[in-house]
């Protein structure tokens, strides 16, 4: 399998001297193309600080990380990012379907009519038709979530990475858009990287679970999710595999809390 | 929106009803004599003085040049006090050096300034042009230096994300996140502008509405000097209304949001 995303020792530190905080210390995984992998791990351990690395948004300490071969030191072309705040990330000034062509500003080759046109087949694709003229203020959570995920698609980018993109969104909402998510991710065959504290949704969601210890942070284990492209609400989260997983991702998280000392500084 | 044109209406409306009660106490303070009629004439009285200046047609060229004067300063003040945040947005090094003279400046009163601006620049536009700038250039700034600060983080990501460059970043993202803050700036501009013009014309003008306001009262024409103040107040209301055209254009994002949320 090709590598889309390759992180080798990747540690960060905030501060110097004593009162240096280390979050990252020396994470190392791979993505390869077409994978869903989801990453979780317990509270605090710098899953935003790993993603802001992975999107080339902050420099690691030391560490690097390759996208398609190339070190990853500024935001590469390729790359889309759904951040969690949803609100922030739309631009109340534009519609719907301006907010979704607006992933396109810097995709070349296409004429403002295509990018229309494109804003268009993603909104329906994440099921918003009616929706185009709308502001993403007139819409709900949920839904403008799916403007976003629609602007991340639109951008064609080959990775596309999820900040806890669900996180805010009530459960029963939440269900659908992660059926929705994984839908297209198998429509677009497209590479996704799934950042997440919520254990059931990483193994429900994903290929391979990538499990992050306490701070300083490091790989605690991998686990592939051996349940096939198709996933089920009910039947997937009943399955023996699923909960043999779950208790995995469950119990290491587990011990890597209990394992902390009182954290109070 | 079409809930915010009734509202606008029902605005209207209410203005139009608090004008006619002004207008009732007022006449009836002025039939019932308890202020002398002399420096309290009855509306009839203002009218009349407002009519005989049309008719002699010094209160339409005094109204055009001052409003001229007011709306040409705002326009150029709130170009400048953009661009000066922009600039102060792109260079923090210009901002943070630029931060203790506007400190300086910014609370000197326009009357102040008038009496070294006309030896320094003479009684013509330069004059005008110097005062009302110098004194309105402020709120659009500050406004534009707050806003474009606190522009969303997971926006500017967002922007960086997308591949824009920092310039592109400023002009797509951020101006436009700021620009409801910066037209609150250029509301309260405007009518700094309208004092600042009406200040300058009564202390160094040979022209306008201060300086017709400054002759009738030397003269003791009481009449038409409220009939001046009238036309100053309605000068506030035509700015804040141009202004308020242009907020629609460059922010109704903003207006229609909150509207929603009403």
């Amino acid at each position: 399998m090709d590598v889309v995303l390759e992180a080798r020792q990747l540690a960060k530190a905030y501060g110097v001297g004593r009162d240096a905080l280390q979050v990252l210390g020396g994470i190392s995984f791979s993505v390869g193309k077409g994978e869903f992998v989801s990453i979780v791990g317990p509270s605090g351990c710098g899953k935003t600080t790993l993603l802001f690395a992975l999107a080339g948004l902050q420099k690691a300490s030391t560490g690097t990380v390759t996208f398609n071969g190339r070190p990853v030191t500024a935001p590469p072309r390729g790359v889309a990012v759904v951040f969690q705040d949803y609100s922030r990330s739309l631009f109340p000034w534009k519609s719907n379907r301006d907010n979704v062509a607006f992933g396109m500003v810097r995709v070349e080759g296409l004429s403002s009519v295509q990018k229309r046109d494109k804003a268009q087949e993603m909104l329906e694709a994440v099921g918003l038709q009616g929706f185009e003229d709308k502001y993403p203020w007139q819409l709900s959570g949920g839904m403008q979530q799916r403007v976003a995920i629609a602007r991340g698609l639109a951008s064609q980018s080959e990775l596309l990475l999820l900040d806890e993109p669900l996180a805010a969104v009530d459960a029963q909402t939440r269900a659908d858009m992660q059926d929705l998510l994984l839908d297209l991710a198998m429509r677009f065959k497209q590479t996704c990287i799934l950042v997440t504290h919520d254990v059931e949704e990483a193994v429900y969601m994903a290929d391979r679970v990538v499990v992050l210890t306490r701070r300083p942070t490091v790989v605690d284990h991998e686990i592939a999710i051996n349940l096939g492209k198709q996933r089920d609400q009910i039947t997937t989260r009943e399955d023996h595999r699923f909960l043999a997983a779950r208790h995995d991702v469950m119990m290491s998280i587990r011990s890597s809390r209990t394992a902390a000392p009182a954290t109070a500084a | 929106m079409g809930a915010f044109r009734f509202m606008e209406i029902l605005a209207w409306f209410r203005a139009i009803i608090s004008f006619l009660i002004i207008i009732v106490i007022w006449q009836s303070i002025a039939l019932l004599g308890l202020v002398p009629e002399k420096y309290f004439p009855s509306i009839l009285a203002i009218a009349a003085g407002f009519r005989d200046m049309v008719i002699s047609g010094e209160l339409v060229s005094a109204e055009l040049r001052t409003l001229s004067r007011a709306l040409l300063g705002v326009a150029s003040a709130s170009l400048l006090g953009i661009s000066l945040a922009v600039l102060g947005d792109l260079f923090p090094s210009f901002r943070r050096g630029f931060a203790p003279i506007a400190a300086l400046i910014q609370p000197v009163p326009p009357a102040a300034l008038v009496p070294m601006a006309v030896f320094m620049l003479g009684l013509g536009p330069k004059l005008y042009a110097f005062i009302v700038i110098l004194v309105t250039v402020w709120p659009p700034y500050f406004n534009g230096v707050a806003a474009l600060a606190s522009v969303s983080d997971v926006q500017i990501r967002t922007g960086q994300m997308l591949g824009l460059s920092r310039w592109q970043i400023l002009r797509q993202i951020k101006l436009p996140a700021a620009m409801p803050e910066i037209f609150a700036g250029i509301r309260y501009a405007s009518s700094i502008s309208l004092i600042a013009v009406v200040v300058a014309e009564m202390l160094a003008g040979h022209d306008g509405l201060g300086f017709l306001l400054i002759r009738k009262a030397f003269a003791i024409r009481i009449p038409e000097v409220y009939a001046l103040m009238f036309v100053c107040a309605v000068n506030g209301l035509i700015m804040n209304t141009a202004v308020n055209g242009l907020r629609w254009r460059f922010a109704g994002w903003q207006l229609r949001m909150a509207g929603q949320a009403a």
